[in-house]
């Protein structure tokens, strides 16, 4: 259970944080996106893992959304969205 | 690190590796052979002795396959070889193909049936030869792998270095079978890791690309990912008409460009149009990132654009190792060979994996249903791909060389399919220690088997040949790497006695009480 909730919310969190880390780095994402989608790939697997780690799988489905929210309104304070779109 | 959260990750490693392991198996087993895929290809067709073994001619396929089906003309693909491919999409968008010798001299189409065994092979391989969902499937399979890999790196970090001595004959069977999967896990972990990330970047590609567009970057990802990933936008039609100025001059163009070029494909886009591309894709030698794309106007052939190693933008010299590090087209048959290795090995972690994960189930918590079952499955399993792959190769001789070739394809799957549900069936009623006993050597039987089948029925003149030769060594190593375990397997039980799991009787219909100690 707790490996299948790492997976499904594994990934927007994995995508989310590697978008926050574009947004900070000083070089144009799509000049490096193949990377990142190679990045969040990785954390994606050790988001996996962690996820199956806390001693419950209330407490794992609980910091999963709570790290998905906030990573998602970290990610509204950058340009990344639709930006020179 | 503290017992209990080194006990969370050996828990999670076993589980991770239990879920994924059975699929890993196929992927690799069929990974491993598809390592000598275009040989492969030459191997499923029955042998010509004097085939001359030179490059077909690719402009007169091209030619004839626009002459039949028109729509070809926007977008195509021609492979290279001494029967020259064309594949192509029609009107639904579903790719065709045509091989050069598919045409008659009129240039009519008489499509003959084919052998499909290294396509089926390959599809075994990245989509578990599943429609639709295979590809995805494997994706998320290659994610667990991953998270599997980076928890059993956190368990054997602290004591890698005495984990490479390990392999000895101590304690019971299970500790054996434990060292055995740590060695061979140690040992070939980069190589893991690179399938890990590569295969789940492919697989779920189109599942990060959705969410990534969806929550990071929105609706201009879509252009981002055309950019970052084809060497040249794709073309669209004018309506004029212009002639074209045909595959010799752009093979020429390329090689101007690029003279160690080696050309593996070249991709034709609205082909006859004023705004025809033409990409002309290869690899360049000496490097890992080794693929090359030569871009050029299709009406006169001038340069638009070359990707080349050193001379290309950062995305392309990182998506070019992704799949070089994969398919290990980088440095020749030797890469090839030591790939072919490791994949094999792969398959023993898998299952030695699995088999710990059932004995150690089984030693937790006593005689239990879910344990045997999962043991059982296994050996239907990998027994039944391994043996189902073999008895495939022999159908496609057998069925090639009968008055039924017409049916080559179908008993290639079919005998597959036949197979391993015969196996697994087996698995489910024999003990297991009896079925893990016949199962290997039935499957040594049958790799040995099937080279000797092939010069049999085309003349034992054609193991001369370059590629049948390479595709039997291959067939006869995977048979004296099934004869090397079930040596180990034969030599540890005069030793020790078996885990009473593989004593055990067929699973009870319910309850737990399935299993017999001896």
């Amino acid at each position: 259970m707790r490996v299948l909730l790492g997976t499904v919310l594994g990934l927007p969190l994995a995508l989310m944080l590697c978008g926050l880390m574009a947004a900070i780095v000083p070089v144009d994402w799509r000049q490096w996106l193949v990377l990142y989608l190679l990045l969040s790939v990785v954390l994606w697997s050790a988001l996996i893992m962690l996820a199956a780690l806390p001693a419950t799988h209330g407490r794992t489905a609980v910091w999963l959304v709570a790290t998905n929210g906030a990573a998602w309104i970290l990610l509204q304070t950058t340009g990344l969205y639709g930006a020179a779109a | 690190m503290k017992a209990e959260t080194l006990r969370k990750h050996i828990d999670l490693h076993g589980w991770l590796g239990m879920l994924a392991g059975l699929a890993l198996f196929v992927a690799f087993f069929a990974g491993a052979l598809n390592m000598f895929h275009e040989e492969l290809h030459h191997w499923q067709e029955p042998y010509v002795a004097e085939s001359g073994g030179g490059e077909g001619d690719l402009q007169a396929l091209l030619d004839q396959v626009l002459a039949v089906t028109p729509e070809a003309a926007k977008l195509m693909y021609l492979v290279p070889g001494d029967d020259p491919v064309a594949l192509w999409q029609d009107a639904n968008q579903e790719w065709r193909f045509d091989h050069a010798s598919d045409f008659s001299a009129a240039g009519e189409r008489v499509k003959t049936p084919r052998s499909e065994l290294a396509e089926f092979i390959n599809e075994l391989h990245y989509k578990l030869a599943l429609p639709v969902v295979g590809l995805y499937l494997m994706g998320i399979i290659s994610v667990l792998y991953g998270a599997a890999l980076i928890g059993g790196l956190v368990i054997h970090w602290p004591k890698m270095k005495k984990e490479f001595f390990a392999l000895r004959h101590q304690g019971n069977l299970r500790r054996y079978w434990k060292n055995l999967h740590n060695l061979v896990g140690v040992i070939s972990f980069p190589f893991h890791a690179i399938f890990a990330i590569t295969g789940a970047a492919m697989g779920c590609f189109a599942l990060l690309a959705l969410v990534a567009g969806t929550l990071v970057f929105g609706p201009q990802l879509q252009g981002a990912i055309t950019e970052a990933t084809e060497a040249w936008p794709t073309p669209r039609a004018s309506g004029e008409m212009v002639e074209m100025a045909g595959v010799a001059a752009y093979v020429a163009a390329a090689r101007a460009e690029l003279p160690d070029l080696r050309v593996d494909w070249i991709e034709v886009q609205q082909y006859g149009d004023r705004n025809a591309v033409v990409d002309v894709a290869g690899s360049v030698p000496g490097w890992i990132a080794h693929h090359a794309h030569v871009v050029l106007a299709g009406d006169n052939a001038r340069t638009l654009t070359v990707s080349s190693p050193g001379n290309r933008p950062f995305n392309h010299a990182a998506l070019s190792p992704v799949y070089s590090l994969h398919f290990g087209d980088y440095g020749g048959l030797l890469v090839r060979g030591l790939y072919f290795v490791l994949g094999l090995l792969g398959c023993l972690l898998f299952f030695s994996g699995n088999v710990m994960w059932a004995e150690r189930r089984t030693d937790r918590q006593g005689p239990n249903r879910s344990a045997i079952i999962m043991l059982r499955v296994t050996l239907g399993v990998t027994f039944g791909v391994m043996a189902g792959l073999a008895v495939s190769c022999i159908a496609n001789k057998v069925v090639s060389h009968s008055p039924w070739a017409g049916a080559v394809a179908w008993s290639e799957k079919g005998s597959f399919l036949a197979v391993l549900l015969l196996t697994l069936l087996l698995a489910l009623r024999a003990a297991p220690l009896a079925m893990c006993r016949w199962g290997l050597r039935g499957c040594i039987a049958l790799y040995a088997l099937v080279p000797v089948v092939q010069g049999g029925l085309e003349g034992f003149a054609s193991w001369s040949e370059p590629h049948i030769y390479l595709v039997n060594i291959a067939l006869w190593a995977v048979a004296a790497s099934l004869a090397a375990v079930e040596w180990l397997r034969v030599r540890r039980l005069r030793r020790a006695g078996p885990h009473p799991l593989w004593e055990s009787a067929p699973p009870a219909p319910t309850g737990e009480a399935g299993l017999v100690r001896s």
